[in-house]
């Protein structure tokens, strides 16, 4: 009888439990596709940082700051910017000094106005290195950014270079000549804050207030971020649904389930598993054009057979980029996910060509491409024992690509080739930052802002050589370094860019890197979503998607 | 009972310290500087990383930052994380989940292990018998995240039964699939396990000794076949919540739950130390704490156990 009781006890627990669980079960189900209002359901992700848009530097964060916040200028679908805080960007002293006026009427959600001073205090709280915020050296051509860099600043210490003339006027003193800045300021960090910002930073990284087509109702961590349409909005991209809200994943491919079974409705990316079938899934809409994200590899400057300006090097250099067959990466590795690269910046930037001169270089020539090495190992023979390495990192999805790379140039080249994964993206970018990379390397440019601009400099320049910033294979040009400050200085855009074309067709010359291909902006949207389609930074145009 | 108890209890103290201390040093040992990884691959501002350097400790060396974590541990300050939360804040959401989740899937693979196992067990070579077997083979064989594919696209897009993924504040429904495909590999263990041991405590002398005495059937098999099948059960359900808690990882990253097994994920990737440290810490607690209860629930089975 005692025995039987003590199952019994067992048995009634367990049937205890199960009760308990299915009573709780009536309030199942609550995703928000139901509901029969204006709000879009979209991908996002748990912000690696609190939502101050001088912290965010990456698309988790990123996307919904720039949704919340509207700067002196905006960018359309094409890139092209346009003014929206401001009412007029005027340089002078041949574009070192520039005079920004303010639209009237511009009010954060918490009903104060939007001034010079809300900029000013924001890009100097940006720069100062009391305040570690990652996106500090945006600022770095302004004048007194250098001061507010030293250990010990005082945080409330601002840019001697930004002068507030009155409420609605402020002028900015560069310490270099840039043509591009008035597009520049466009980009996340530029934003401007409210003065609750200052009073209490961490409060606001939680809870941020801006001035852009939505307003911030709620942070629910590794949840969602849900926004409402901002109705005091009146810049160039009013809200034409209630709200956006973002559903966090870790992985895109529950996501593009999500987006089949109707509990999400827009997707910018396709998981791997999706490439293949996704523009023929007849549950989503499907977008697929090229973007503005670029991929390529990079040799370390002193790699042995192909340092950079030797002779040896160049024609070494020239032959792998000649035995990559960049159309087969992209129609049968990648599923036509990319467009073959022909430049250095990207098709849906101002300034791109795909006319030139030297572009050769990138097409697949493997009789060329057998005779330059044949050169270069007159130079100085490439032994039997060699091995031509590639390496990336493991955790960006790219085996496939490299795989293939390596195959190709073995069936061009007839020499040794290999990959070297390395797991993580962050001990592959502390190999090349401390130039450990013995091995031709992964890399891949996303711009800030919509300009040749950003592409060049950061990755190109001299003053961004040697671990100064990501110019990764440490290429060093003063006939190139003169192209990008002639083209800083001029006057309107089309001429500047055609330096930055010439500098390009230097680029062709001298490859120290080598463009593979443009990814495409590619995502799906469940059926009934209207107006999807995507911009330049390769994201849907939140504020055109409708469910009505 | 209570002595053994208490000193069991003492026990989980150095299993606590030398966990956290093996996790903190594989976390500072994980190639890859986290901080330089937020930069992505613009250039690193060396000031501004120096900066976010100390904030966390990160420029102090192991030891030094290993025992700052154990102080603050003592006060229940467990660290907070890059994007300013404290650690204690994001466990305490994702804890609850995946409690649910678990003791769902844990109801789940024993109420279905048990019962099939049973049935197999007491009518072995039937075609049912047979039946249970291949899918329990099945299920052991197939990788659960092939089973969570499978399961998402028939059921939840395909035929749109189940909610596709579970989303924010799941309830019942949304967990049911997650649960099943996160027990399904225990329950097929569950059900060849009794399945072996009811049948052979079938052939055992004191249940043909019952059956002698004119036992009706079905208290012989409840009273003396069952009881006894399920010490070797009941062992492996106990150990089983600790691994159903940790494995749940690749579950929560297919259909979307945010719980312990995704947060994880994440600081592991962000290279995110006190976040890390304090998930595994109290794994190990729940690993440690269900062995225990396991081993006193022996002495509630078999009465020749008894401890002191």
């Amino acid at each position: 009888m005692q025995k039987s009781s003590k199952l019994t006890v067992v048995v009634a627990a367990l049937s205890a439990a199960v009760m308990s669980l299915s009573a709780c079960g009536g309030s199942s189900n609550n995703d928000a596709s139901s509901t029969a209002d204006n709000t879009i359901n979209v991908y996002g992700c748990e912000p690696q940082n609190p939502l101050v848009p001088t912290n965010t530097n990456e698309v988790c964060g990123g996307n919904p700051i720039d949704l919340l916040f509207a700067k002196l200028v905006a960018f359309d679908d094409k890139g092209n910017a346009k003014n929206e805080v401001a009412k007029e960007i005027k340089a002078s002293d041949g574009n070192k000094k520039y005079t920004i006026t303010l639209n009237d009427g511009w009010k954060f959600t918490d009903g104060t106005p939007v001034t010079a001073a809300s900029f000013t205090k924001a890009w100097s709280y940006g720069a100062n290195v009391t305040n570690a915020q990652l996106s500090s050296s945006f600022f770095q051509n302004i004048e007194g950014f250098d001061t507010l860099q030293k250990k010990g600043a005082d945080k409330n210490a601002q840019l001697s270079g930004l002068k507030v003339i009155d409420d609605k006027t402020f002028t900015v003193q560069l310490k270099d000549a840039s043509s591009v800045f008035p597009t520049m300021v466009g980009y996340t960090a530029f934003a401007p804050l409210p003065e609750s910002f200052f009073k209490n930073p961490k409060a606001f990284g939680q809870k941020p207030v801006g001035d852009g087509p939505y307003k911030f109702v709620s942070w629910d961590h590794n949840d969602s971020i849900k926004l409402v349409k901002n109705a005091d909005y009146k810049g160039t991209a009013p809200a034409q649904n209630d709200g956006i809200t973002f559903k966090m994943y870790t992985d895109t491919q529950p996501a593009y389930a999500d987006v089949q079974g109707g509990q999400l409705d827009v997707l910018e990316q396709i998981p791997p598993s999706a490439l293949k079938t996704f523009q023929k899934d007849s549950t989503v809409q499907a977008y697929n054009k090229p973007g503005s994200v670029t991929r390529a590899f990079t040799f370390p400057a002193n790699l042995k057979h192909f340092s950079l300006g030797s002779q040896e090097g160049n024609l070494r250099r020239q032959a792998i980029s000649m035995s990559i067959n960049r159309e087969q990466i992209c129609d049968k590795v990648l599923n036509g996910t990319c467009s073959p690269a022909v430049d250095f910046i990207s098709p849906v930037i101002p300034g791109y060509s795909d006319s030139l001169k030297g572009k050769s270089v990138l097409k697949y020539n493997p009789t060329e491409a057998k005779k330059l090495w044949a050169e270069a190992n007159k130079i100085s023979p490439w032994s039997d024992s060699e091995t031509v390495e590639f390496s990336y990192n493991t955790d960006g999805g790219q085996k496939d690509v490299f795989d293939a790379l390596v195959n190709q140039i073995k069936n061009t080249l007839g020499v040794k080739a290999e990959t070297k994964p390395i797991p993580t993206f962050a001990e592959f970018r502390q190999n090349i930052t401390e130039r450990k990379m013995d091995a031709l390397f992964r890399t891949g440019w996303q711009a800030d802002y919509p300009a040749a601009e950003d592409y060049l400099t950061p990755l190109y320049s001299s003053a961004a050589a040697d671990g100064k910033g990501s110019n990764d294979g440490d290429y060093k040009s003063t006939e190139f370094d003169n192209l990008l400050t002639k083209a800083a200085s001029a006057t309107n855009e089309s001429e500047a860019n055609k330096d930055y074309q010439a500098a390009e067709e230097l680029l062709f010359k001298d490859l120290p890197s080598v463009p593979l291909y443009y990814e495409n902006a590619s995502g799906v949207a469940a059926k009934g979503v209207k107006n999807f389609k995507m911009n330049w930074k390769n994201l849907p145009v939140y504020q055109e998607l409708t469910k009505k | 009972m209570g002595k053994y108890l208490l000193r069991r209890i003492l026990q989980m103290i150095p299993v606590v310290i030398g966990t956290t201390l093996l996790i903190y040093a594989l976390v500072f040992a994980l190639p890859g500087d986290p901080v330089a990884a937020m930069f992505g691959d613009k250039p690193i501002n060396q000031a501004v990383a120096q900066q976010i350097r100390s904030e966390y400790n990160l420029d102090k060396p192991f030891i030094v930052q290993y025992l700052i974590f154990l102080k603050n541990a003592l006060t229940l300050n467990f660290g907070k994380t890059f994007s300013g939360q404290a650690v204690i804040d994001v466990m305490g959401r994702a804890f609850p989940v995946t409690i649910k989740l678990a003791i769902m899937a844990f109801v789940f693979e024993a109420i279905f292990g048990v019962v099939f196992g049973i049935i197999s067990g007491l009518k072995r070579g039937k075609w049912y018998d047979s039946v249970i077997l291949v899918v329990s083979l099945l299920l052991i064989s197939v990788p659960t995240f092939v089973f969570g594919f499978v399961l998402q696209f028939l059921m939840g897009v395909k035929w749109g039964l189940l909610p596709v993924t579970a989303g924010s504040n799941p309830g019942f429904i949304d967990l049911l699939m997650p649960a099943s495909v996160l027990g399904s590999v225990s329950m097929a263990y569950i059900i060849r396990l009794t399945r072996s041991e009811v049948s052979s405590n079938m052939a055992e002398d004191y249940v043909r000794t019952a059956r002698a005495k004119g036992m009706s059937n079905s208290s012989v098999t409840l009273r003396h076949i069952l009881r006894n099948s399920m010490i070797p059960v009941v062992t492996y359900l106990g150990t089983d919540i600790g691994a159903l808690m940790g494995g749940a990882m690749v579950t929560e990253r297919i259909f979307n739950i945010n719980g312990i097994g995704n947060t994880l994920y994440q600081g592991i990737l962000r290279g995110e130390g006190p976040l890390v440290v304090s998930i595994v810490t109290v794994l190990v607690l729940v690993f440690v704490i269900c062995n225990l209860v396991v081993d006193m629930l022996y002495a509630v089975l078999d009465p020749r156990i008894r401890y002191a």
